[in-house]
């Protein structure tokens, strides 16, 4: 497994350890990328600050919540709405952001009576909200505004209302991961044990780095309240404040998203006694394997087996379907996290996807590891690329996708690769059964895309072919199938609805009575 | 029949392709793992009771079940192991994953006491 040295990043011998190739009968021992440290000056990272990791990726996805930065309003502006991550309380904290506008002579004279006024007016704008995080920036970090203070102020004169302050900056860690672990520690020591909620099942856990990105969450909220399971909070994705100071009385942790959540996960684990069970929640067998183990820890896995039985009958044949058209096809696994493992393995084996290359812009050496050990031999592993290194690595290795932000992805598109929104999606949810076929429909819709057959032509110089009439996706994909897999009448294209998370919120679900 | 470190390294690499509690992000809590996890799967292919009355140890033994279930579909091998060889093997199983996720770690934050 040895490095990889770009030749874009010659001039930066800090980045040689930062790559490698997963050799042949290698293992981890042989060669793991660096991950985790400072930005090397030069090196044009994508990476977000520690800020944005606390307030855009963690805290926001809760719902009920006045969620306002202390400074200017770039931060928060730029950090506001592009994770799509939904709520079903008509996306108050997707709609709204809120900065206290702070300005020089602020950081001349001070923002905390900036802050105040903020914060007043705010909870009298929008009186059904009584919950508020406030996060701290670079700017006013630097100037030493005591927000818990203020915070404490405001609560004293407004009993009803319950503020938690994120101290965070941009500055306090290497990438927004630094943000992600601070705003699990300050949200245990603050905030956690001071709400006690109704216990309704005998089977209550909490559902714990789960952002609900496109309505991932309640896809899986779905199967756990058909197994008769008790969500008593989801950090933090359509996730109630309130909920979440409740997290101590779950009796189990099922963690999705180790990257930006473990923390958490592991102080419950040490503080309160509830163990950490860490989950894939993407793709059919990982799922499967997934619902067995949460319902085999209660003793109610027949619960977990009927649904698994259920769902596979219903969307494996659309699965399939697309299977069969995107075998083969190369793929760049670049997200930011934890993607580069939940996904790495299960496209490989269930989509028929080549992954040749993972990339993780603020993952630790432990996402590495996971994202190595499960790709395939030959895959190139680059932790916290620059832009001319992902060039490089897209002209060496031709992928025919990648899954990436929206950055990186429209870096591609300009050399004619076509990308998903790894962290967004396109056409989400991407968990559950039915989820999972709606990502195999967006990559295949992005794959054989007629539009982007088209940008490989040049006008300016290519020969445009003007016979053999358009080309549809269709006849592009099934180009080189067997007639047997054409007109199989088994598989079948994507039958879902466009919508599928609002009905959620009206279904019923199977009471299963409480042991007295 | 595959001798002994082929079998190790078939049910290696099914766990690092298919598990995630291995990569727990302490060096003590990955040893932990390991050690929890596969004495209790060897425990199970044995046919041995496994004590599950502790919510931690609950937690070991549905990775466990898991574990055992599909070691026991893809490698047929194993039932014709007998109990003393299965839990030579597992005991040899932990020590390789000891050794590539811990001792023989590159992974330089296992011992940050900062994370």
């Amino acid at each position: 497994m040895p490095y990889h040295e770009f030749e874009c990043s010659k001039c930066i011998p800090e980045r040689k350890k930062h790559a490698v190739t997963k050799g042949p009968g290698e293992d981890l021992t042989h060669a793991l990328p660096l991950g985790y440290l400072n930005t090397i000056p030069g090196s044009i990272s994508e990476r977000g600050c520690a800020y944005c990791g606390a307030k855009h990726v963690i805290g926001t996805p809760m719902k009920d919540v006045i969620h306002i930065s202390h400074g200017p309003t770039g931060c928060t502006y730029d950090t506001w709405q592009t994770k799509r991550y939904i709520s079903d309380n008509d996306n108050f904290q997707l709609k709204r952001t809120f900065a206290t506008d702070v300005k020089e002579k602020h950081i001349v004279f001070g923002a905390e009576k900036v802050l105040k006024q903020n914060i007043i007016e705010a909870f009298k704008a929008f009186p059904d909200i009584k919950r508020m995080t406030i996060y701290q920036t670079c700017a006013t970090a630097l100037i030493g505004d005591d927000i818990d203070a203020i915070a404490d102020e405001v609560m004293e004169e407004m009993p009803d209302v319950d503020i938690f302050v994120c101290n965070s900056p941009g500055f306090a860690g290497p990438s927004q991961s630094g943000g992600h672990h601070k705003i699990n520690i300050a949200w245990i020591n603050k905030k956690v044990g001071n709400v006690e909620p109704k216990i309704t099942s005998d089977y209550v856990i909490n559902y714990v780095g789960e952002y609900n990105i496109q309505g991932d969450q309640e896809i899986m909220l779905d199967f756990f309240r058909r197994m008769g399971i008790q969500v008593l909070s989801t950090f933090t994705g359509n996730g109630s404040y309130d909920d979440l100071r409740a997290m101590h009385r779950a009796h189990l942790n099922v963690l999705e998203c180790a990257r930006s959540a473990e923390y958490i996960c592991n102080e419950l684990r040490t503080r309160y006694g509830i163990p950490r069970l860490d989950i894939d929640g993407f793709g059919f067998e990982p799922l499967s394997s997934s619902l067995l183990k949460v319902g085999r820890f209660f003793g109610i896995e027949d619960r977990a087996q009927k649904i698994i039985d259920e769902e596979t009958a219903r969307w494996k044949p659309e699965l399939d379907w697309y299977r069969e058209r995107l075998l083969g096809k190369k793929v760049c696994l670049w997200p930011g996290g934890s993607k580069l493992w939940h996904w790495a393995h299960v496209i490989h084996e269930e989509m028929g996807l080549d992954v040749v290359s993972v990339y993780t812009k603020f993952g630790h050496q432990g996402d590495m590891e996971k994202g190595i050990a499960r790709c395939e031999e030959g895959a190139l592993a680059i932790d916290d690329p620059n832009e001319l290194e992902g060039l490089e690595a897209m002209y060496k290795l031709k992928p025919d996708i990648i899954f990436t932000g929206k950055r990186p992805g429209e870096v591609a598109k300009k050399i004619r690769v076509p990308y998903l929104n790894a962290h967004a999606y396109h056409n989400g949810p991407y968990k559950g059964y039915e989820g999972w076929v709606r990502f195999a429909r967006d990559i295949y819709n992005a794959i054989y895309s007629p539009i982007h057959q088209l940008s490989f032509l040049d006008i300016s110089k290519d020969e445009i072919p003007d016979e053999g009439g358009f080309k549809t996706q269709r006849i592009l994909s099934d180009n080189g199938l067997s007639e047997e897999v054409r007109k199989s009448n088994y598989m079948r294209e994507y039958t879902g609805s466009l919508d599928i998370i609002t009905p959620l919120r009206e279904k019923t679900y199977p009471e299963f009575n409480k042991k007295p | 029949m595959a001798d002994i470190n082929e079998k190790i390294a078939q049910l290696e690499n099914f766990i690092m392709k298919k598990c995630l509690w291995q990569f727990h992000s302490r060096a003590w809590d990955r040893k932990n793992q390991n050690e929890n996890i596969l004495r209790m799967t060897a425990e199970l292919l044995c046919g041995e009771t496994v004590n599950t009355e502790d919510p931690a140890d609950r937690c070991y033994w549905v990775d466990a079940v898991y574990l055992a279930d599909s070691y026991r579909e893809r490698f047929d091998w194993l039932a014709s192991m007998s109990k003393d060889e299965i839990r030579e093997l597992f005991l040899a199983l932990r020590e390789r994953l000891d050794y590539v996720l811990v001792d023989g770690s590159l992974n330089e934050e296992l011992t940050d006491p900062r994370y």
